[in-house]
């Protein structure tokens, strides 16, 4: 027995082109403008999931987002969907659906059992039932529930689908395409500026798809092809509008059409917005009212004449208003019997002439007892004096209408409670936001239409656009008739009179809440879970917040309503994340050589956003091993590094010395023409900002480097104390770290390959001392040379306009090929510097003083300096701070590792120690582990032996306190 | 001279009939800094606000200008070099606008975003400095070690014209 069939009514559906899909496994055929709950109904099926809780068989309640019932899991694979709305979802050929919280089987669902025990299950059961009886019970109860109930189950598998994000502009943006919707966009769109109009159905017109009404028909169609010939209106159907923000920001998520994308989110930029987002019907609250069958009346209405899909014969209508009776007139025109329990005592008389005129029986002061039928409604027994059952395919229901007011609130405006439509109404609109229509609690066509109107024009005239425009025409029908509307807000008697669908809360859930305390809206929704999932509570939150009102004694008003948070409807993560994933989750930085590291054998390390050559092919295949090897090059004859990632920062102007003088703590006022300073500066809290060298270029001219994983914030830092602080300073900063390209030539040999390389060039101590600089031009090409060192061996930094950094490297080591030149990474470059005891990255953690680092004496004792204040605070002069050390390991056959907790050889392994080790590395030179580590009390301690312990491989080592400068203390090699 | 090398070496070449996306290389760029009086009379007549292109200068600052001419002396200016720090890419093609859309959060709209006119704006959280040299022609300046980045996300952003 099916309870529904198709008409053969003109709808909104081509019959020509019929569409195959599945639901359970089992092939049905659809039509061309259906929906997946449309085509479902009219196959028959009704009988579409199980309840989240209870598992009480459901099927559709709705047309439209607000569905809390009819959602299914579509696609496969990484395709999967869960929680797919079935009255939004429009049908295409091959879609998948697959009903969710059921086992075996829909019809068959052994969680129906729940059922049994569902007065046990009332609100709050978990809370106090799973809590014990041990303090961790709850994690063995967990993932019984979690299998138990709930919704539809996300994949492991990658979301195959592609998401994208664009960026959009308009003057007006008007969300909804209902009367006011599109009486708003031709207004405005009459004015030649840049209109977009959204809906989130996939053909336009909102409300009046659903009215059957030829006269309706045709001034839809009309508004839409004008708005189709103004050259700056955009149309996005499939498009909703899922939440405003601050700067007229609006969120839209696109469902695109023959497009590779699955759903474009797009971030539009409106002058000016016009709200037309309609109004969604109320349920009823009676004894199972959840039933298969029960629907909105609206709802029915909308499959009557939009889809072409009637109950099959009788039909009765529960309602407290007049809205419903467009529903029953056009049912009983469809040849359907149809029968209204009606709350209200009186009814206007032109109702009640049409309804005798169609032979509708109208039982007043009437109501629902109860539904009878489990899987399919069978009949109903009404309420009041006329208790008598009725046999019938749908139970139509309308409780009155709320208004979708959440894109208004989500700036933070309050909804307001209107007493003439028993509704929420918005509290007030933001500047330049408008509202019209159902929105605003205007539930007329014609009024609609004409608040649309109205809107536009005032947007308009925010837009400052002033010129005078044509009225859009009205529809050739009579005005509209007055709502009226007797709410229902009693909390019903019975066990089975839902709330919330979709979370399973009954009238006996708000009783309890209410008995138990839980007075607040935010505190129901929280206890119940009531307003929670996929529908947001779209059809259940007034009802549930009426009730509440009136187990208090409250007025509505005094009620208020939960916070409306974006998104509106739910969405999708991949959508969030656009294209910011696999490849594109975050840019890449390349070094101007990494062409040339990519094509000898370079094996690279992310090092944040850069990758770097880690090591090469040539010294080995692995990083253990090939570092020591690239090593012991460095120390022995002559490596070249790539150390372009170096921040580098052109300082210029006629107080540039000064302004170095002020943001190192060593002095830099009168570094001469030429010489570069090894310079540390610090946070205005006295902790260590960066370390780096800068070189003095001219009189006015410095060239600054800083650590590669400082750059962007020491940039940041010095431009904001320029423009904020010292405006009275004549200094110009410019990065060049993507300007220049450098390379370390390391190496006792290192002279000698510099002179291969720039024969002409006289690079002897005598000219280019340590901490010299020179520039010159190489073949037409600007070069700058620093003698610096990292590695603590004769060193050279060669830079140069990136562009040319490749030519320069391969120049340079084709010209020292005899020598053996070859390329190291960025592993034997930290390890070089371990050993030498450099700090770098690891060892700067944001928490240490000069003095921690060692490097309080060369702070200047006379100048000022930023930090210098601060450093001196008790704190930061504490004689157990940590400090730093160098660790020499004691094991044979032992290895010191990163992050290993630092403990005295007296200690008790607990806790977490006296410092850690923060950078370590194999020493060639001394054949053994070194580290460099933060430990309390510092170098006070060398000579202690103390333990490393890293708990997560279970391993304690034993070590020695050293100073950090494991190699050539006096710095004769650099020197050399 | 030393041999250019290009950071778009190893870019996946982009075809399409609708949309071109190439490097558009050899371009002089160079900062002038300095106070408006120094600047004008080193440089001439100058844009007077940010996002205009006017005689091949671009006021990227109160104090700084960037010059796509070749270099020259600016007496009481400072000067830096900048060619090697940015990579040029040239988007041009009916759907131009479209694709930029989805880079930046920039009106792209030919009413709006007129050629003559530049935006300093990001793509894919990189500062990007995007210049519509005519109606769908535009020159996005990107710092040279994340060209290729850029050039990925912006081809990628293109797909749908391929």
């Amino acid at each position: 027995m099916t309870a529904f069939r198709r008409t053969d009514k003109p709808a909104h559906i081509d019959r020509t082109k019929p569409i195959t899909f599945t639901f359970d496994g089992k092939t049905l055929i659809g039509f061309s403008g259906d929906t997946l709950a449309s085509a479902l109904l009219a196959n028959g099926k009704t009988l579409l999931g199980r309840s989240f809780k209870y598992h009480r068989p459901r099927g559709v309640i709705a047309a439209g987002f607000e569905e809390p019932n009819a959602l299914f899991t579509t696609g496969v694979g990484g395709r999967t969907e869960p929680n797919t709305i079935g009255p939004t979802t429009e049908l295409v050929s091959g879609i998948t659906a697959k009903s969710q919280n059921a086992w075996p089987s829909l019809s068959f669902d052994v969680m129906a059992a729940n059922q049994l025990l569902s007065p046990i299950f009332s609100a709050g059961f978990y809370y106090k039932t799973f809590m014990g009886p041990l303090k961790k019970s709850w994690m063995m109860y967990e993932p019984i529930i979690r299998k138990a109930a709930g919704l539809g189950v996300a994949v492991p598998d990658v979301d195959t689908a592609r998401y994208e994000q664009r960026h959009t502009f308009c003057d007006v943006l008007v969300i909804g395409s209902g009367p006011a919707g599109l009486a708003a966009a031709v207004t405005a769109a009459r004015s030649g500026l840049r209109v977009t109009l959204t809906e989130q159905d996939f053909e336009l017109g909102g409300s009046l798809l659903s009215s059957g009404n030829e006269v309706l028909e045709q001034w839809r169609k009309t508004q839409i092809a004008e708005l189709e010939s103004h050259r700056e209106a955009r149309v996005l159907n499939r498009t909703t509008a899922q939440g405003i923000y601050d700067g007229n920001l609006v969120v839209l998520n696109c469902i695109p059409q023959n497009h590779p994308a699955k759903m474009i989110l797009e971030q539009c930029r409106a002058k000016t917005i016009i709200i037309a987002t309609g109004a969604i019907e109320r349920p009823l609250v009676f004894e199972n009212n959840d039933r298969p069958g029960v629907m909105l009346a609206s709802a029915v209405r909308t499959y009557l004449n939009r889809y072409g899909v009637a109950p099959k014969k009788r039909a009765v209508i529960v309602t407290n208003n007049d809205s419903a009776y467009a529903t029953a007139f056009e049912l009983a025109e469809a040849d359907v019997a149809v029968t209204v329990a009606e709350h209200r005592s009186t009814l206007s008389g032109d109702l009640l002439a049409k309804a005798a005129q169609l032979g509708i029986a109208i039982f007043p002061n009437s109501g629902i007892a109860n539904v009878i039928g489990e899987k399919q409604i069978s009949a109903v027994r009404l309420a009041g004096r006329h208790a008598v059952t009725i046999e019938c395919d749908v139970l139509a229901m309308s409780g009155g209408w709320n208004p979708v007011v959440h894109l208004t609130s989500h700036g933070g405006i309050k909804p307001k409670y209107d007493e003439k439509i028993a509704a929420f109404v918005p509290g007030g609109f933001a500047p330049s936001h408008y509202g019209a229509g159902g929105v605003n609690g205007t539930f007329g066509v014609m009024a609609a239409i004409r608040e649309g109107e109205t809107a536009a024009r005032a947007a308009l005239e925010t837009s400052n656009f002033s010129k005078k425009l044509e009225a859009v025409e009205l529809p050739a029908m009579r005005e509209d008739r007055a709502y009226t509307i007797q709410p229902q807000w009693t909390v019903p008697e019975g066990k089975h009179a839902f709330v919330d669908f979709q979370n399973d809360v009954t009238s006996k859930d708000i009783k309890q809440a209410h008995q138990e305390g839980y007075l607040s809206v935010e505190h129901l929704k929280r206890y119940t879970t009531l307003g929670m999932g996929t529908d947001q509570g779209k059809t259940s939150n007034i009802n549930a917040l009426a009730m509440m009102a009136d187990l208090r004694g409250l007025p509505m008003s005094a009620a208020g309503t939960t916070t409306f948070r974006p998104p509106y409807a739910p969405l999708t993560i991949g959508a969030i994340a656009g294209r910011n994933v696999g490849a594109h989750f975050k840019p890449k930085r390349l070094s101007p050589l990494h062409d040339w590291h990519v094509a000898h054998g370079a094996t690279f390390i992310e090092a944040g956003l850069w990758m770097r050559a880690w090591y090469y092919d040539w010294a080995g295949h692995s990083p253990e091993t090939a570092y020591i090897k690239e090593m012991e090059l460095v120390r022995q004859n002559v490596g070249i590094s790539d150390v372009s990632s170096l921040g580098k920062i052109d300082v210029q102007g006629p107080d540039a010395a000064e302004f170095l003088n002020r943001i190192y703590v060593n002095g830099f006022a009168k570094l001469p023409i030429g010489r570069a300073r090894y310079g540390v500066m610090l946070n205005d809290d006295g902790i260590v900002l960066d370390d780096g060298t800068t070189s003095r270029i001219s009189d006015t001219q410095f060239y600054m480097t800083t650590t590669t994983a400082q750059a962007g914030e020491v940039m940041s830092w010095l431009e904001y104390l320029l423009q904020m602080h010292w405006t009275d300073l004549n200094v110009h900063l410019t990065s060049l770290t993507d300007e220049w390209g450098g390379m370390a030539v390391s190496g006792p040999n290192s002279r000698r390959a510099l002179q291969l390389a720039f024969p002409e060039l006289d690079v002897t101590t005598e000219t280019l001392p340590y901490i010299g600089v020179m520039d010159f031009v190489f073949e037409d090409v600007s070069v700058r040379i620093l003698r610096l060192s990292f590695s603590g061996e004769l060193a050279y930094e060669v830079h140069c306009p990136a562009n040319y950094t490749t030519a320069l490297w391969e120049h340079i080591l084709k010209s020292a090929d005899s020598l053996g030149i070859k390329p190291y990474g960025l592993e034997a470059l930290a390890s070089l510097r371990i050993e030498k005891g450099h700090v770098a990255g690891a060892d700067l953690d944001h928490r240490n003083t000069l003095d921690d680092l060692g490097l309080g004496k060369m702070a200047g004792k006379e100048k000022d300096y930023i930090g210098k204040a601060l450093r001196f605070r008790e704190d930061c002069q504490a004689p157990e701070r940590w400090s730093l050390i160098g660790i020499e390991c004691m094991e044979d056959g032992k290895k010191l590792r990163g992050g290993a907790i630092l403990f005295a050889a007296s200690d008790e392994i607990k806790g977490h120690g006296r410092g850690y080790i923060t950078s370590v590395t194999w020493s060639t030179e001394l054949n053994k582990f070194i580290a460099l580590a933060l430990y309390n009390g510092g170098l006070k301690h060398e000579g202690e032996d103390i333990i490393c312990a890293f708990p997560l491989k279970n391993e304690n080592v034993k070590a020695r306190i050293v100073s950090p400068h494991f190699i050539d203390k006096q710095g004769e090699r650099l020197h050399a | 001279m030393l041999k250019a090398s290009s950071a778009l070496f190893s870019a996946k070449p982009f075809a399409s009939n609708l949309l071109a996306i190439v490097e558009a290389p050899d371009f002089t760029l160079t900062q002038y800094a300095g106070v408006e009086k120094d600047l004008k009379k080193a440089l001439g007549k100058l844009p007077s606000r940010i996002g205009i292109v006017q005689d091949n200068f671009m006021r990227v600052g109160p104090t700084q200008i960037w010059s796509l001419n070749e270099a020259m002396d600016a007496p009481n200016c400072f000067v830096t070099p900048l060619s090697s720090s940015r990579t040029r890419i040239e988007i041009s093609g009916a759907p131009a606008r479209e694709v930029l859309a989805k880079c930046a959060s920039i009106d792209f709209h030919k009413n709006e975003f007129k050629p003559g006119t530049f935006a300093m704006t990001g793509i894919h959280h990189v500062p990007v400095f995007i210049h519509c040299v005519a109606g769908e022609i535009f020159h996005l300046y990107v710092l040279r070690t994340f060209a290729l980045s850029i050039w990925d996300h912006v081809s990628d952003a293109a797909l749908e014209f391929k």
